[in-house]
């Protein structure tokens, strides 16, 4: 067809399904870090405490956010059976769907034998009133002396959280942007990468222990590695984009010419943190503030990602 | 087997929208508000001066056969039927989307719950939507099982749309297809469209 064209950026899905993505990453990650930093390399009551809370917190208000904008919302119950998956396997919301609920899951069941131990959970009423369940005793008991393997769980649905971030908008034939291989690659290195910088502001805020700074220093050197992927994944991305198809090149225009993106992203979201981790990695800092501010860079950072590219996808209109 | 197929010669639409209110009428559309047509038919100016035409360029679901929207429905709404008709149920879609946002051809719009209300208002007792969803062209398939054409197809005064049998290689449909006259729109994403297009630029230098 000899056809006019017609370029079009999307006003469907806007900030509130980059608040999904950007929460489910980081809530996922986040999860996901704090078990593994649990199982294999120093048990940590706090860590867990504050990772599978706020992994739990962040993925309830993603995933609030997609609800609340749903057309018909007594219809979402179609995808929180788990036999969704086998009438429709091709479908990333329903596998986001249900690694959603089971990583919420597994990630309380794995928390609950260190809520049992802690006096100021304890006080609280409900809590205090389901720990005194013989069953919710029981459980406790049992994920005790299955640790790893609830713990492990609970890593695989959260790993497969952050990875369907990115593979729900590669499913999306018609934009260059986001039908890509490296949008999944991008997105799961950025929920990992802003996971560690959440978990340092943590350990250097409200969890300040003087016997972590190992595991500060392991996620300091990770999330370097993570950041440096992800400018590595970025100048891929630049490069196909300049190169490729015109829904491509609009996007590159759109993205490379808007000084939010260059600045507010690949600036203070990207670089900045990386040589402020950097110089921590290398030579140390005398006070805790310079990872703080790549931590808070770090975050902000990883929202503007899917901000961004949301809103720089372009369709192209054969009229 | 059917597997039914639209074609639009580009040639003879004169633009008189009869097919978007014939399609409003016959599927209850939101005609409210002109982001929810299941069909409609852009008017562009092409050419500088005295070259200056105007290209009227009917759109709709293209009944893909491979069709994202369906692929990327998380609870099954969307479902391709074995004639090629791809068909939403309204009962099982919640309204998430993606299947607008996987359409390369810009047909699925959103029925709301205020449109559901006001189309109770507009069309009466007759009205049959039930729940908000994210509504598409359906090929008229109520009308077409008992035999008759889409409602936009039969309204065409200009018969710039066709419709037919690609199973069938008498139809003037599947004809057209094989020859390479009809072509399908982005054909490069792999969507394999069952509505095809007669182009206009050619023939008018």
């Amino acid at each position: 067809m000899d056809v006019t064209m017609t370029y079009a950026t999307q006003g469907i899905w806007t900030w509130w399904i980059a608040i999904y993505l950007y929460f489910g990453g980081l809530g996922a990650a986040t999860l996901a870090v704090t078990f593994l930093t649990d199982m294999y390399l120093k048990p940590h009551r706090k860590l867990v405490l504050w990772g599978a809370g706020s992994g739990v917190v962040l993925l309830a208000l993603g995933s609030l956010m997609l609800f609340t904008h749903l057309l018909d919302h007594r219809a979402v119950i179609h995808i929180l059976n788990p036999l969704v998956l086998i009438n429709q396997p091709t479908a990333w919301i329903a596998w986001g769907t249900q690694f959603i609920i089971w990583m919420m899951a597994w990630g309380v069941l794995y928390a609950l034998p260190y809520v049992s131990e802690t006096p100021a959970l304890q006080r609280l009423p409900v809590i205090r009133q389901l720990l005194a369940q013989r069953l919710v005793r029981g459980i406790a008991g049992l994920v005790a002396r299955h640790r790893k393997l609830v713990g492990w769980l609970a890593v695989i649905n959260g790993v497969g959280v952050a990875v369907y971030t990115g593979l729900l908008l590669q499913s999306f034939p018609g934009v260059a942007l986001w039908a890509n291989p490296g949008v999944p690659l991008l997105f799961t290195v950025s929920a990992f990468s802003t996971a560690m910088a959440f978990l340092l502001l943590l350990m250097y805020t409200v969890i300040r222990d003087a016997a972590d700074d190992v595991i500060r220093g392991l996620y300091e050197r990770i999330d370097l590695v993570l950041i440096a992927s992800k400018l590595v994944i970025l100048a891929s991305l630049f490069f196909y984009l300049q190169r490729g198809s015109e829904s491509a090149m609009r996007s590159w225009e759109l993205l490379w010419t808007d000084l939010g993106w260059l600045i507010g992203f690949i600036g203070f979201g990207l670089l900045v943190p990386f040589f402020l981790e950097l110089r921590g990695v290398i030579t140390g800092w005398a006070t805790r503030m310079p990872i703080i501010a790549a931590s808070v860079f770090g975050l902000t950072g990883g929202y503007l990602l899917r901000h961004y590219f949301m809103y720089a996808g372009v369709y192209a209109y054969p009229w | 087997m059917t597997h039914y197929a639209m074609v639009i010669d580009l040639n003879t639409c004169v633009g008189c929208n009869a097919c978007m209110a014939a399609c409003a009428l016959e599927n209850q559309t939101p005609v409210w508000d002109e982001h929810k047509w299941r069909t409609y038919v852009h008017d562009n100016e092409i050419g500088f001066g005295e070259d200056t035409h105007r290209r009227f360029f009917p759109r709709l679901c293209n009944h893909c056969d491979n069709p994202p929207c369906m692929t990327v429905c998380p609870t099954g709404a969307t479902t391709k039927q074995p004639n090629g008709i791809v068909k939403v149920d309204q009962n099982l879609c919640m309204g998430c989307r993606a299947c607008a946002m996987a359409c390369p051809y810009h047909a699925r719009v959103d029925v709301t719950y205020a449109d559901v209300r006001r189309g109770r208002d507009f069309y009466g007792s007759d009205y049959r939507r039930r729940r908000p969803s994210v509504d598409k062209c359906s090929f008229c398939d109520h009308r077409v099982a008992k035999g008759q054409e889409p409602a936009c197809v039969e309204t065409c005064v200009g018969s710039a749309r066709l419709f037919g049998d690609l199973d069938e290689p008498r139809d003037p449909v599947a004809r057209m297809v094989a020859s390479g006259v009809a072509r399908p729109l982005l054909p490069h994403i792999g969507t394999r469209p069952s509505v095809y297009y007669i182009d206009d630029l050619r023939w008018r230098g």
